[in-house]
């Protein structure tokens, strides 16, 4: 018996903590699923618990959910899982290569040039918006443009100062994520808007729900993911270097099939960040490519306390992930997570 | 080791191009405007103003009042799920009976999307549909408004949050209790040494660093608290339980007062920056102690 384990009533009362976690956990869901098969009667005559028991389930209100008659449930459900599926596999792809890059390469930043960087965009931005009269995508656009030529231009060059290494590129990833969204989610809707009146509709497109989400959602993949890469035995590389295999086809051809399951548990965490998000949907899309939270906090106003067909929309939006969360919980208990916290 | 090859920049660009357009994009819009006095209805044209919002924000009780709200929301509901968390972690940790399935199950509210969650909570705190009010009156404890008093309101939005994000404390704890030594508790096994004490000397202190991480996340997390808010009270009653994202959103989504809601970002980025670091110089001597 191992020393970890517990001895005597301690065991006896862990467990008792835990089943009350567990029924504290539970009810909420437990409650939901059976409201969304309550009739209207049911609902609004005070609470019963049990199916057959205290209440006659019916399914009004999943039939008046699937044949549409609440909504365009199918549109929304759609765009969600399209949304989803499409910045979880993009940000999970783009932010792999950089993790790997931050694991196996050298990369060295001169503290000026990242100065000089924020300098012009600040600067061209107000040169190009107040001084020389463009408007605000425009200089925005320049003031981009020539902020980042001259802060790869400045890095070739000799520049005094202390220099940023890996570690500190990867913390300023994963800083991006200390950064409060709305601030974002504000700018955002109005740059949309912006680049909407150059004839770039952002707003409500795909285009601009999937950017921004796996923009958002890269600071977690290269944080995740380079621990995964990290922990790879570097062996196998170097012998494929060896054999003068060029870097890309060792990340597509031995590195990312040996991290796999790392890649998975990252994919699915990124979307059920996705699929849950609520602010950027909220202020990013109108109708079209509105996404299931949306639609479900939408619920609430239109609505009121029609909780049978509320429940029966929420549990749409539930169910997809607590199947996710089945399956992430079989890759958890392999042990896979757990290089992702050191 | 790490080594250099022209290819580097072809793994990292597109990630950085990415990450810098949506950073250094809003960050310049934002702080320009938030100097300048401008509205989008009815429409003013912009004028430069200086500190005016900043000023005119810090003088607004509301301003004081959402920034108090959303402060006691994030440290009772941290301080709720670190502890339910760790307790649970180390229970499970320690193969409770039915750990396998315990584990899978108290995964589950983490992936649950908030506004669902929201959603679940009005029906349960609902007065009189709802079943907690029943519970309550079975015990002989009156009716309560949970949603449209504010002291309830804002222990419902806490519950809540513990509900929904104990299990990400319980993931990160649960894994680095995994990583523990035995042979440390097997030393203090042979000294005698009483749960508690084993608590308090080794397991505390090893997790120190973990939990600090967790913490740190969660709290800066919780103050981007809205759309639980925004489902179950709507900042109601009154404003008594706006946060600072929702206060944000209303000035610049229904007002359209783009100055304002930028100089509000930018106040509510400095407070976030100045309790994150105050949070990690107080226990950095900790840290360092125990390393």
């Amino acid at each position: 018996m191992s020393v970890r384990n517990f001895k005597g009533s301690g065991r006896w009362w862990a467990l008792a903590g835990c089943l009350l976690w567990l029924a504290f956990t539970f009810f909420p869901l437990y409650w939901v699923a059976i409201t969304s098969f309550k009739s209207p009667l049911g609902v609004v005559g005070g609470p019963t618990y049990i199916p057959f028991v205290d209440f006659d389930p019916t399914l009004t209100a999943w039939s008046e959910l699937l044949s549409g008659a609440r909504g365009q449930f199918y549109n929304t459900f759609i765009a969600s899982t399209i949304i989803g599926l499409s910045a979880s596999v993009l940000a999970t792809f783009i932010g792999s290569m950089a993790a790997y890059a931050l694991v196996r390469f050298t990369f060295e930043v001169k503290l000026l040039s990242g100065v000089i960087f924020v300098v012009v965009a600040f600067g061209g931005y107000l040169l190009g918006r107040h001084v020389l009269g463009y408007g605000q995508a425009i200089s925005l656009i320049y003031a981009f443009i020539a902020a980042l030529g001259l802060a790869i231009g400045s890095s070739r060059i000799k520049l005094p100062g202390p220099v940023l290494g890996n570690d500190d590129i990867v913390f300023w990833f994963v800083s991006q994520r200390m950064f409060p969204p709305i601030v974002a989610a504000f700018a955002l809707f109005l740059m949309y808007t912006e680049m909407g009146k150059m004839g770039f509709k952002l707003v409500d497109t795909y285009t601009g729900l999937t950017f921004a989400y796996v923009a958002f959602s890269l600071p977690i993949v290269i944080w995740l993911m380079r621990d995964f890469f990290a922990a790879l035995p570097v062996e196998v590389e170097e012998a494929a270097m060896v054999d003068n295999v060029p870097s890309w086809r060792i990340f597509f051809g031995i590195v990312l099939p040996m991290s796999k399951p790392g890649l998975i548990a990252t994919f699915m965490i990124t979307l059920a960040f996705v699929w849950n998000e609520f602010l950027f949907a909220l202020f990013l899309t109108s109708s079209k490519w509105q996404t299931l939270p949306i639609l479900v906090a939408g619920q609430n106003s239109q609505r009121g306390d029609e909780w049978w067909s509320i429940s029966a929309a929420a549990l749409v939006a539930i169910i997809p992930m607590v199947v996710m969360a089945g399956i992430l919980s079989r890759l958890m208990r392999s042990g896979l997570l757990l290089g992702a916290i050191k | 080791m790490t080594r250099n090859d022209p290819v580097k920049h072809f793994f990292i660009w597109p990630a950085l191009l990415i990450v810098l357009v949506i950073s250094i994009f809003p960050l310049i819009y934002s702080l320009t405007t938030s100097f300048m006095s401008l509205r989008l209805v009815p429409p003013i044209p912009a004028r430069f103003v200086g500190f005016g919002n900043y000023t005119e924000l810090l003088q607004n009780p509301r301003f004081w009042n959402v920034a108090w709200t959303t402060t006691i929301i994030a440290f009772v509901a941290v301080t709720l799920q670190y502890v339910i968390g760790f307790s649970v972690a180390l229970a499970l940790n320690r193969r409770v009976p039915g750990e396998g399935l315990f584990r899978v199950s108290f995964l589950v509210p983490m992936l649950v999307a908030p506004v669902a969650v929201a959603l679940i909570a009005r029906q349960i705190l609902n007065p009189t549909m709802g079943p907690l009010n029943e519970l309550m009156t079975a015990f002989g404890f009156p009716n309560l408004p949970f949603l449209t008093q504010t002291r309830w309101a804002i222990g419902a939005i806490i519950s809540v949050e513990v509900w929904q994000w104990t299990p990400f404390v319980i993931l990160m704890l649960l894994a680095g209790l995994q990583t523990l030594p035995d042979d440390v508790y097997e030393a203090a096994a042979l000294e005698n040494a009483s749960p508690w004490q084993q608590f308090w000397g080794i397991t505390f202190p090893m997790m120190l660093p973990i939990s600090v991480a967790v913490v740190f996340i969660r709290l800066i997390e919780s103050y981007k608290i809205i759309d639980t808010v925004f489902v179950m009270t709507g900042g109601g009653p009154g404003i008594s339980t706006e946060t600072l994202t929702l206060f944000a959103y209303q000035e610049g989504f229904k007002k359209f007062n783009l100055g304002y809601t930028s100089a509000l970002s930018f106040l509510f980025l400095i407070v976030i920056t100045v309790i994150g670091l105050v949070y990690l110089a107080i226990l950095k001597p900790y840290l360092e102690k125990h390393k």
